[in-house]
């Protein structure tokens, strides 16, 4: 009989896990909360650098782990150690026995309307990142008007941010946003597009180019200033207000439609979870890797491993790169060498 | 009755007539000097008030309820206030009692005013009347009643949570001389006057106490000592008296009638605000209420401690204890004596000099109330609302769906209301944005000015002169418009804990209209401490020092004290609070008026005015 | 003085070796948290007061770092503290200012 081994999460780390642990002859049993697989890439458009469709991505993973076990809208109760392993007990009432355990939890999105003077779910215009998203995979949204004449993108909304609880960076925001104001400004031609940033982190393969496309090619307007305060004009357009640090001055804009760029934060559920079955937790709040250089996949406890972004922010290709690599460091474990 | 001693007097008398005379003349002598240190429209003010039957009635009751029956005590806690007053109370009628037994037996004897204090010692009963013995039941009741309360003391110093206290103040050393001579006095006078029963007579505690003694002891040789004991406790304690928190006792006679004839401290160091700081009882019921004391290193941050850093002159802890300090006004609404902590510290940092000479003569009066097309009744956000965008939104919306023709004057924004400035101490420099703020909201022509922010609505209330602008809090305005009619109300079952301002309670004394309002249109659910307790939020601007970290476990504390109440979400009143707590809260908080605009509906006819 | 038609002006570089930076030092003392600054310009985009004076904490903090006089920038602060409400590295912008009147005495 082959040997169980139990994935925490069905995003993309998950199910590129389930599909490695396949290939090496293991029973991978995936438990996922939602009703669907594919976590929060399933809800994305279209991914950079190659702007692929991430539905692809999405359906090729789920037909490589069609013989996996999947559990959907099923939580974890409990994990209780044995001498030899876990025994992991699932709110259907099944509890599996296995020698390891895959955490892939993955992240947060941060709740935008906790940043209350950027006014989302206050104001009419303001969406985020992700709702742009759903949109360009057709779902309707009255918030973004059919003309509009500008549009602003602010990075790190819950990123960097010590008083939204985050002081780390989110990585991908600054990508994200030059890859969406490139998208949007290919369905509005006409609308001026503003990012707000701090820093612009571009850092990864072909990013730089985007950032040049988007300046050449788009005219998309740089703007270096944090928005701080979001109002309405009489005439229900928006008015943010930021410093243009460049030239020194406070600066407003009206504007039609506002992304906010929420950022990847911790599950505070997670942590809680895990604190039980004495994982260690980081300080920023995701789950601990053995160390950050060598042992990414693995936890303080043996038999337990990480893939994703329930350590940290990642981009998909770095996700996808440690759910190999936590395979193999599972099979290396089960093997016991 | 007749004299024992023909003379009148007994060398015993001495230690006591000695203390007695030295803080006789101590407190004479900073009665004047402070009297002196006020400046003279507050003296006359003073004066005034000592003449006018309304006040002098109102100082007798209140001299009355606080410093001897200790009422705020017994609301806070039965066990504290029965040990305070009795303690003060029964002090108090012994001393009365004992000046009536002089009269009525001895009136001759009158003048000496050790007199009545050791009557015992130097009378013989001769015959029992109904008058001398009801007297000296008396005297025994009230001596129990004290000794009741020094027994408590004691307790409550090994066990002070019995009554309602997780911390007291540490006792200093004068404080404890002043305690132990305290405690010694009542059970060295119940000896004294129990080895004399026999000879000038007693009664339910006395007399049986000293035919105990006589059968073992059989003689009268431990009379004089125990006498002399008593007296020089006594003359001890008087002595200590000004150096120690038992100050407190001639000072708070000070305080109500200068609290009430409407005095405000005016220097930090000198006059209403020396008698404040003397008036403190260090009792250390603010310890447990101070927001700040859920951080460890913060306990000694609070009001009890910076009287006692006032008194000793230690600048440098005086500068901290006066930065940190939150101003939220718990520990002056808690205080038995309303020792009045943040007016005191406001003054303490307005002592310091400000390099930094602000010109607000650039500000351009067109800033404001440019979005200014609309009727005689003006909005004003304030600053901090434009952090928090649901307020003025809901706010405005509100008057719209009321039909009201409103502008609001700071949409685009406006200055300052001042009161940030006023709290760092900058009172010049306050007054100076005042005027200027005053100056634009005239030029609005606005008959009736809403305000929601309650940081704005104490300083408007306080410091504004707006003679023909009815300047109203939202919850009020709001509260008279669905009475007549022109917003209707739907009541929906989710339950809200109201988190108190404190700048609009224990600010503006807004307590019941905000749940009134609320309970119009949601279930409510009390916090833990409420009302005149509630606990500060921890983002508040009174603070000059305290960094974002420190106050995370305030606003976390402050936080539980709501879930307490197992409400679904939380309402509150201010921009400050609802963005401090949004930071760590579990569930919705939202501002009132935000509450009420989803249960409010257009009253039909108001939609064909418009 | 004969006119040439130009002036001799002061150089239009920082010299880092010569911006004395001592009130800085003393500031950061005071205000450690004042380091921790990324100049994202939030205080400056909320400020009550810049549209009047052109105030900015950000602008005080840079200009303490490269010597120069930074009164100017505060003369219209009402020290109302919306920028420390939205100073995202949590700097006490407030206490910043109180402490660095403090220097000028």
């Amino acid at each position: 009989m082959k040997e169980n081994v139990v994935i925490i999460g069905g995003g993309i780390a998950g199910m590129e896990a389930a599909r490695q642990l396949l290939l090496l002859g293991y029973t991978p049993i995936i438990v996922e909360k939602k009703d669907h697989l594919g976590g929060h890439v399933a809800r994305w458009h279209k991914l950079f650098p190659d702007m692929a469709p991430a539905g692809d991505l999405v359906r090729r993973l789920s037909e490589a782990i069609s013989e996996a076990n999947i559990f959907l809208e099923t939580r974890i109760t409990s994990i209780n150690r044995l001498s030899n392993g876990y025994v992991v007990m699932l709110s259907n009432g099944v509890s599996i026995p296995c020698r390891a355990v895959l955490g892939a939890s993955g992240f947060r999105l941060f709740d935008a309307s906790k940043k209350e003077e950027y006014g989302y779910g206050v104001y009419n215009h303001v969406i985020t990142n992700s709702d742009l998203e759903a949109w360009f995979n057709g779902a309707e949204d009255p918030r973004i008007v059919a003309d509009p004449k500008a549009v602003g993108f602010v990075h790190c909304v819950g990123s960097r941010d010590l008083k939204a609880g985050n002081s780390q960076c989110s990585k991908v925001c600054c990508m994200t946003a030059v890859k969406q104001a490139i998208e949007l400004k290919e369905r509005f031609p006409d609308a001026r597009i503003y990012c707000f940033y701090m820093d612009l982190r571009l850092f990864g393969k072909k990013y730089e180019d985007f950032y040049i496309n988007a300046q050449q090619e788009y005219g998309i307007q740089f703007i270096r200033g944090r928005v701080s305060e979001v109002g309405e004009t009489a005439e229900e357009r928006l008015q943010v207000k930021a410093e243009d640090t460049l030239s020194g001055k406070p600066l407003k804009v009206q504007l039609d439609l506002l992304v906010l760029m929420s950022g990847m934060v911790c599950n505070p559920e997670v942590a809680e979870f895990a604190r039980t079955i004495r994982l260690d937790v980081d300080s920023d709040g995701f789950l601990k890797s053995l160390d950050n250089v060598g042992g990414i996949n693995r936890s303080n406890q043996p038999g337990f491993f990480y893939a994703g972004a329930c350590t940290g922010t990642k981009t998909v290709p770095e996700t996808l790169a440690e759910a190999r690599a936590a395979a193999l460091d599972i099979h290396r474990y089960l093997l016991g060498k | 009755m007749i004299d024992r001693i023909p003379s009148g007097f007994h060398p015993f008398v001495l230690p006591f007539l000695a203390g007695m005379i030295f803080v006789l003349s101590y407190c004479v002598y900073g009665i004047i000097k402070i009297l002196v240190q006020l400046p003279g429209e507050d003296r006359r003010r003073f004066y005034l008030s000592l003449v006018t039957p309304k006040t002098v009635l109102k100082n007798i009751r209140d001299i009355f309820c606080d410093c001897l029956f200790h009422v705020k005590l017994w609301k806070r806690n039965r066990l504290l206030g029965y040990m305070h007053s009795s303690i003060a109370f029964g002090w108090f009628m012994l001393i009365v009692l004992g000046h009536v037994e002089v009269i009525l037996f001895l009136p001759h004897r009158i003048r000496l005013f050790y007199y009545p204090i050791f009557f015992n010692y130097f009378v013989a009963e001769t015959d029992s009347t109904i008058q001398g013995s009801l007297l000296f039941f008396l005297m025994d009741f009230f001596l129990l009643v004290v000794l009741s309360g020094i027994v408590l003391a004691m307790v409550k110093r090994v066990r002070s949570r019995l009554f309602g206290m997780r911390r007291t103040a540490r006792p200093s050393l004068t404080n404890q001389i002043g305690l132990y001579c305290l405690w010694a006095i009542f059970p060295l006078r119940l000896l004294a006057e129990s080895f004399t029963a026999h000879i000038s007579g007693g009664s339910f505690l006395t007399v049986p106490a000293n035919w105990v003694f006589r059968q073992f002891l059989g003689n009268d040789l431990n009379m004089l000592p125990t006498w002399w004991a008593y007296s020089i406790v006594l003359g001890v304690f008087m002595v200590v008296l000004p150096f120690s928190r038992y100050m407190h006792i001639p000072a708070e006679m000070m305080l109500i009638p200068m609290r009430n004839a409407g005095l405000k401290i005016r220097n930090a160091r000198k006059g209403f605000a020396r008698v404040q700081v003397y008036s403190c009882p260090n009792c250390g019921v603010c310890i447990d209420a101070c927001p700040m004391s859920v951080n460890k290193a913060n306990i000694k941050d609070c009001t009890v401690y910076l009287t006692r850093q006032l008194r000793r002159g230690n600048e440098r802890r005086i500068t901290e204890i006066s930065d940190k300090c939150l101003l939220c006004g718990k520990c002056q609404a808690v205080c038995q004596v309303g020792v009045d902590g943040p007016g005191i510290r406001i003054l303490n940092r307005a002592e310091r000099n400000y390099a930094l000479k602000p010109d607000y003569s650039s500000i351009d009066g067109t800033a404001i109330g440019r979005a200014s097309a609309g009727g005689r009744v003006a909005y004003y956000g304030g600053c901090m609302t434009q952090l928090v965008p649901s307020i003025g939104r809901s706010v405005t919306s509100l008057l719209e769906k009321a039909g009201i023709d409103y502008r609001w004057i700071d949409r685009d924004g406006g200055i300052c209301c001042g009161r940030p400035m006023w709290t760092a101490g900058r009172l010049k420099e306050a007054e100076e944005i005042v005027r200027k703020n005053e100056e634009l909201i005239r030029a609005t022509g606005a008959v009736t000015l809403v305000v929601s922010c309650p940081i704005c609505y104490r300083m408007f209330r306080e410091s504004y002169h707006l003679p023909d602008i009815e300047v109203v809090h939202y919850v009020p305005y709001i509260q008279a418009l669905i009475a007549e009619g022109k917003l209707q109300v739907e009541h929906d079952d989710i339950c809200y804990a109201y988190h108190d301002p404190c700048e609009l309670g224990r600010g503006c004394q807004l307590y019941e209209e905000p749940r009134q309002l609320l309970s119009q249109v949601v279930r409510l659910s009390e916090a833990e401490k409420n009302r005149a307790e509630s606990v500060c939020c921890g983002g508040s601007l009174g603070s000059l020092s305290l960094s974002f970290a420190q106050r995370e476990n305030m606003t976390r504390a402050a936080l539980e004290n709501l879930y307490h109440s197992k409400a679904d979400a939380i309402a509150t009143a201010c921009p400050l609070c609802q963005a401090t707590f949004s930071r760590y809260a579990d569930r919705p908080v939202r501002d009132i008026a935000e509450i009420v605009d989803l249960h409010a509906k257009a009253n039909k006819q108001n939609k064909q005015a418009i | 003085m004969m006119d040439f038609g130009f002036k001799l002006s002061k150089s239009a570089t920082i010299d880092l070796d010569r911006a004395g930076t001592e009130r800085y030092e003393k500031l950061c003392a005071l205000s450690p948290d004042a380091r921790t600054c990324m100049a994202c310009g939030s205080c400056s985009a909320t400020c009550t007061a810049a549209s009047f004076s052109g105030m900015s904490v950000r602008k005080v903090i840079l200009g303490l770092q490269r010597g120069q006089d930074v009164r100017p920038l505060l003369s219209a602060c009402m020290l109302c503290g919306k920028c420390t409400l939205v100073c995202p590295r949590g700097i006490n912008t407030r206490r910043l200012i109180l402490n660095l009147s403090k220097s000028y005495d």
